[in-house]
């Protein structure tokens, strides 16, 4: 008898488990498949920029209680992770009105769901090539959301303390012969007072496909491509400096704490080499952009002040630049209704173009914008004014990147992961990546 | 004689409809897009015929991580096996703390594989790394950064977290030996270790076709632990047939091909899960 009440009890609670499970799900999917009927327009987002998204949020609350007949949810989703949701997305019932795409690889891929921007305001204030990368056939199919730029960030304290000037450093051997003299002085425990956990110039973030793969590898296929859809076009990739390449990658490896055995790089990720590395002082010198700014300045504001900007060398042929592009686009679902469509291109013109919009670009999301109309707004963000200052004195080499096949960063990084780990020459690891990108171009 | 029917019908419905929609349906349509080009964005499939298995065979990314994931699933069932009926006997000995004990070690079988990664990660890459300089031991620096701490470090997670699960399946089964087999062993003058040998142990075999089985399957799947601790480097060379596919479909876009190495694998993985079964049944004793 006792087992049976039990069993009633267990069968009662498993029953009210299915259903509030239904139930849940069916008041989230609930809010988006009311979008377009009745008066209230609802515009789903859905973007991969962590950093933002906070700030985003309250942007859209302010635009809301301004327009009343409009409801927008923003979901986001960071990293590498984003590209997988996003598919789901677009496949399930209610796909999002707004999202967000990297380049000619990810357009082509999605070219049934892109609706044209071309007739938009914005456009004519976009800055020059800002849209190269989204535009197909004439037509635009992207926003651009921001600029930046990435370059060898460094500190500038511990430069200081070490008598190095640092505006200087404009080329290859002038900052090799510098990052040996901080070395050398780390060793011989000359800082240590000032800089207790400082143990060498530099972390190399080896593990993330993305670092090595998509933004080292890019200083040297700029020169080689000039643009995203150039790449994109290309049916190999010459590696024409793949020497100089080898010489950056040598460079930002040889002053790491992990010189004696490279293959130590391996499982350096960028938690590491941001948030325990530059952040707390035990490095000088990273190869990142102005993003990281949100998490530096969680560990200390102060130190987020005394960054700065080194060029990123590619020897012998651009040594004073660093590698400044869009990263991402504003893309509108070309499948939503029209009432949610122009609901969604309202918004993000408000948010670029009206004068309070203007003003959360820089201030709250920190963004630079890819826009010429954005006079007497000054950037708060060192890292960010950084990266202004290298693109007022033309100092920019382009990002291709997006113009690479789809997951052929993960090969390349792979291939400079066993280069590190001594398993792989340079002239293998060139070849390799070759072979690779024609292989992925012909599928 | 109808009514049981029926009753046997409505009972099994609410399984066999979930089992329909989540596992058989889509392993259906999976099977027909292992013969397409479909990019797993838009609508329009193309049929290839056999030409993504034709592209498999050339493809040594694949291999390789199916070489790894097969020498990786036979260290680890040994491992979990081995470490989860040692739990087991350690527990079923009537010994102070037993009942905490068998908690303790059923534990991380609740955390969730992504969490156990990272936090193994922070384990073996920064206090191991930690230990290993302030004691000057250079083997325990620079864990994960190559294939072979990498499959270490994936062998213990593994183990940590389904050894105590395996170790539940073995105290039920140890604690069902009837006491009088125990006595009888002990009036003939058995020692402990022939008790062990000769009478726990094959009466203990039907939990092991259990164990095993789950074993094998759950170490030849294993996706979330994986992607956690190593994500597949240093150069690829801890990724694993699961991750292999995820990369495959989701990071290059082909999810065609996908398929097809996903139906490979599953026909590999029923073809092992099906043999051991048969093997370990002939070796079982009843009681």
């Amino acid at each position: 008898m006792k087992k049976k009440v039990v069993g009633c009890i267990l069968t009662a609670m498993m029953i009210t488990g299915m259903f509030t499970g239904c139930r849940n799900s069916g008041s989230q999917s609930g809010d988006g498949t009311n979008s377009g009927s009745g008066d209230q327009v609802v515009v789903d987002i859905f973007q991969n920029k962590n950093e933002i998204s906070d700030a985003l949020q309250a942007a859209i609350e302010q635009y809301e209680s301004e327009n009343p007949g409009v409801t927008i949810h923003l979901e986001t989703v960071g990293g590498s992770d984003y590209a997988s949701s996003l598919k789901a997305k677009m496949l399930g019932n209610d796909p999002v009105e707004i999202f967000t795409l990297g380049g000619p690889d990810d357009i082509a891929s999605y070219q049934e769901y892109l609706e044209p921007l071309t007739g938009e305001e914005w456009v004519s204030h976009v800055t020059a090539g800002g849209c190269d990368n989204v535009t197909v056939d004439g037509q635009v199919y992207g926003m651009p959301i921001a600029v930046e730029g990435y370059g060898l960030i460094y500190n500038k304290k511990i430069f200081e303390a070490a008598g190095i000037d640092a505006s200087t450093l404009t080329s290859y051997d002038a900052m090799d012969k510098a990052f040996a003299d901080l070395q050398s002085q780390i060793d011989a425990g000359t800082l240590a007072d000032q800089f207790p956990v400082l143990e060498a110039v530099e972390e190399y973030a080896a593990k993330e496909s993305w670092i090595v793969g998509l933004h080292t590898n890019n200083v040297a296929l700029s020169q080689e491509f000039g643009s995203a859809a150039k790449a994109f076009e290309s049916q190999t990739v010459n590696y024409t400096y793949g020497d100089a390449l080898k010489d950056l990658i040598d460079l930002e490896t040889r002053y790491t704490s992990s010189r004696d055995n490279l293959s130590l790089l391996n499982s350096v990720d960028y938690a590491t080499q941001v948030g325990g590395g530059l952040a707390i002082e035990r490095v000088a010198v990273i190869q990142q952009g102005n993003w990281i700014s949100p998490e530096i300045s969680n560990v200390s504001e102060d130190l987020l002040q005394d960054l700065g900007i080194l060029p990123i060398p590619l020897k012998g042929v651009v040594e004073d630049s660093i590698a400044v592009g869009v990263s991402n686009y504003w893309c509108v679902n070309s499948k939503s209704s029209e009432a949610e469509k122009t609901a969604a291109k309202a918004f993000l013109n408000w948010l670029y173009q009206s004068d309070e919009g203007k003003n959360i670009v820089i201030n709250e999301l920190s963004l630079i914008p890819a826009f010429d109309n954005y006079d007497g707004i000054e950037i708060s963000d060192p890292l960010s004014a950084e990266v202004m200052r290298y693109m007022d004195a033309g100092k920019t080499i382009p990002w291709v990147f997006s113009g690479q096949p789809s997951g052929w960063d993960s090969n390349v990084a792979a291939n400079v992961q066993a280069y590190l780990a001594g398993s792989m020459t340079w002239e293998q690891v060139i070849a390799q990546n070759k072979s690779d990108w024609e292989a992925m171009r012909q599928q | 004689m109808r009514r049981k029917q029926t009753g046997f019908w409505l009972f099994i419905l609410p399984a066999l409809f979930a089992f329909v929609l989540v596992v058989l349906v889509p392993a259906v349509k999976g099977f027909y897009y292992s013969f397409t080009d479909w990019n797993g964005i838009g609508k329009n499939a193309v049929f290839v015929g056999i030409s993504n298995y034709g592209k498999l065979l050339s493809d040594s990314r694949f291999w390789n991580s199916f070489l790894f994931t097969f020498v990786f699933a036979i260290c680890s069932v040994i491992c979990i096996n081995a470490v989860g009926f040692g739990l087991a006997v350690l527990v079923t000995n009537k010994i102070k703390g037993a009942n905490l004990a068998r908690t303790v070690f059923f534990m991380p079988n609740l955390i969730g594989g992504i969490l156990l990664g990272f936090t193994w990660q922070f384990i073996f890459v920064s206090i191991f790394e930690a230990i290993g300089k302030n004691t000057g031991m250079i083997w325990l620096q620079g864990w994960l950064s190559d294939q072979k701490t990498g499959f270490i470090g994936m062998l213990i997670v593994l183990t940590w977290q389904l050894a105590g699960y395996m170790m539940i399946i073995y105290i039920a089964q140890l604690e069902s030996i009837p006491e009088s087999y125990l006595e009888a062993a002990k009036i003939d003058g058995a020692t402990a270790f022939q008790t062990f040998l000769k009478i726990k142990l094959p009466l203990v075999a039907p939990a092991f076709t259990i164990g095993l089985f789950l074993s094998i399957s759950d170490s030849f799947k294993m996706f979330d632990q994986n992607l956690s601790l190593t994500a597949g480097g240093p150069a690829n060379s801890t990724e694993m047939i699961a991750l292999n596919i995820y990369n495959t479909a989701f990071k290059e876009s082909k999810l065609g091909q996908a398929q097809a190495k996903a139906v490979v694998f599953l026909i590999v993985v029923v073809v092992i899960s099906v043999t051991q079964l048969i093997l370990s049944k002939r070796k079982e004793v009843e009681m």
